[in-house]
């Protein structure tokens, strides 16, 4: 008897429990259920990763989506009404858009799934090493763009919420 | 038929060995928990010159447990207003971060849970999980001063969680793994981490006061202002979950960080002879930080959240970001000598120590300044 069918019943139920995830993010009403759904999503993808030998990309989705973007998230729903303005009403007079678009994705990431054969498994794809490695050097220039991007989007995010000082807002005032 | 460890078939041995250490590692919580309250009141007492407990049992050893049973025979209140699932799903995420993360500790050579290859990385992501749980217990207690303690928590945690990260960030630039084990195999002999890096140590600590919410850093559950913070609406065993266990394993969890990258985890005088006096060093030396934290609690008030939040936005996280610049340089000048990051480190550290009262005083002139410019005019009207 050999335990090979551990793996697939992991898969089975990490990927039952991505997909229930994801599907019930978008369609349930109540945002902070949908929030907590997602981080229980990413937790699930991280799962997968782990499956797949590559601990450290798994680490960095949960530190990353889990522990910094589900809380923005949180922290987004909690600083907004979401009762002033009737839910929904401008998505669901998308459906037939809606219909295409999701065709248009969907049938590629099909086709490309069913007809991809699997690479032959390198041990240690996931290891810290080489992954430092080749993003710092063959990847160095997409990172630096990325993070290029994020510093942009950061200073402006500061640029836009910042309020003047008391004294300057007064000081406009009496001019 | 593969046959596992003491002959177990190992599609048995993994889920028991998983129950094994998921056991073992509750029963350290819940009764680190309870010493580490005892000890705290203790010291406490002993600083403020009062006596502590001592009714309950000889000195007092057994009132923590009374403190236990009474939590656990109390009623479960739960207000109507509370926001269902997530207000008991709250704990929970508070709480099982912090007990995943006792996988990875390194109680002694090979008394540990899973050595990973990437177990620094792997305790840092369950800390940064926390925050999820401290967010959804202030939204769901639907109080306000659940909501604004809970966001305030959160915001501490995130903006703290830097500065930790950064400083773990050198160890690992010197050392060159990731893994617990590695990490303190490093530090064989009497040169342990904190001589050549004492500046990340620093950082590192003051970081991890303010991440388990200890004094002077501990806003998100201050009492006297907050009544509590996000912790409010949460009474009996719910609160001891989150509040007793979580943050005393957390500090559990940072001491023992701290004892593995900086000084030298298991290894001390005795451990190649006899394997298992490992255990014993790596608990005192772990107890030995708690002790300081009970120690600072004791001493220091509590920081207002601006000084807080400035002082890590604007002295933690940048000395963090040159700290690690100058660990990096110099690791890779001196491949083969530790020499000169000790050196580098060590200003560094007389830098900051130095620098603090001067930028402090200049910062607190400089805010006198501009009160008194604002309430002049004011004051010219008046009269």
């Amino acid at each position: 008897m050999t335990y090979d069918f551990v793996e697939p019943v992991v898969f089975a139920l990490l990927s039952i429990g991505l997909i229930a995830g994801g599907v019930a993010v978008v369609m349930l009403s109540r945002i902070t259920a949908a929030a907590l759904l997602m981080a229980f999503t990413f937790l699930s993808m991280a799962g997968m990763f782990v499956l797949l030998g590559a601990e450290t990309i798994a680490l960095f989705q949960v530190l990353i989506y889990v522990g910094a973007i589900t809380v923005l998230i949180l922290y987004g729903v909690m600083f907004t009404k979401f009762s002033d303005r009737p839910r929904a009403l401008f998505f669901q007079r998308q459906t037939p858009f809606a219909a295409v678009f999701v065709a248009a994705v969907a049938i590629p990431v099909a086709i490309i799934a069913l007809s991809f054969t699997s690479p032959t498994p390198r041990p240690g794809g996931g290891d810290l090493i080489p992954l430092a490695t080749s993003v710092f050097t063959d990847f160095a220039f997409p990172f630096e763009i990325a993070s290029v991007l994020l510093l942009a989007a950061m200073i402006g995010a500061i640029v836009l919420t910042k309020r003047d000082e008391p004294e300057e807002a007064a000081a406009r005032r009496r001019r | 038929m593969p046959v596992g460890p003491f002959g177990i078939d190992p599609l048995i041995w993994a889920p028991l060995r998983l129950v094994i250490a998921v056991g073992l590692a509750l029963f350290l919580v819940l009764n680190g928990a309870l010493l580490q309250i005892y000890l705290e009141r203790k010291i406490q007492a002993i600083i403020q010159d009062r006596l502590g407990p001592y009714h309950v049992g000889p000195f007092g050893l057994l009132q923590t447990f009374a403190d236990a049973l009474k939590l656990i025979s109390k009623e479960d209140v739960r207000a109507a207003a509370t926001d269902g699932w997530f207000f008991v799903a709250a704990p929970a995420l508070v709480f099982c971060p912090m007990l995943a993360s006792w996988v990875v500790l390194p109680f002694a050579q090979d008394i540990v849970g899973a050595n990973l290859n990437v177990g620094l990385l792997y305790l840092t992501t369950l800390g940064s999980m926390t925050v999820l749980g401290i967010v959804i217990a202030g939204w769901a207690s639907n109080n306000k001063y659940a909501l604004v303690g809970g966001l305030r928590s959160a915001g501490q945690l995130i903006s703290y969680e830097i500065p930790q990260i950064l400083a773990l960030v050198s160890v690992t630039l010197v050392v060159g793994s990731l893994s617990m084990i590695d990490i303190t195999r490093s530090q064989a002999g009497p040169f342990v981490n904190v001589l050549v890096l004492p500046f990340s140590f620093v950082i590192y600590f003051i970081a991890a006061l303010a991440e388990t919410n200890r004094t002077p850093f501990d806003l998100p559950e201050a009492e006297s202002e907050l009544v509590a913070g996000w912790l409010t609406e949460y009474s009996g065993m719910r609160w001891g979950t989150m509040l007793a266990l979580s943050e005393y394993g957390n500090v559990t969890v940072v001491c023992a960080i701290i004892t593995t990258l900086w000084f030298g985890g298991w290894q001390g005088p005795g451990v190649d002879a006899i394997p298992l006096l490992g255990v014993l060093w790596f608990t005192l030396k772990v107890y030995g930080f708690i002790v300081v934290m009970m120690w600072i609690r004791a001493t220091l008030p509590r920081l207002r959240i601006d000084q807080l939040m400035s002082f890590c936005w604007k002295g933690l996280i940048p000395m963090a970001l040159v700290n690690i610049v100058v660990v990096a340089v110099l690791a890779l000048a001196f491949p083969t000598t530790k020499i000169p990051i000790a050196i580098a480190s060590w200003l560094l550290l007389a830098v900051f120590v130095a620098g603090i009262p001067v930028v402090q005083r200049r910062r607190l002139r400089a805010l006198r300044a501009r009160a008194r410019a604002a309430t002049a005019p004011a004051a010219r009207a008046a009269s």
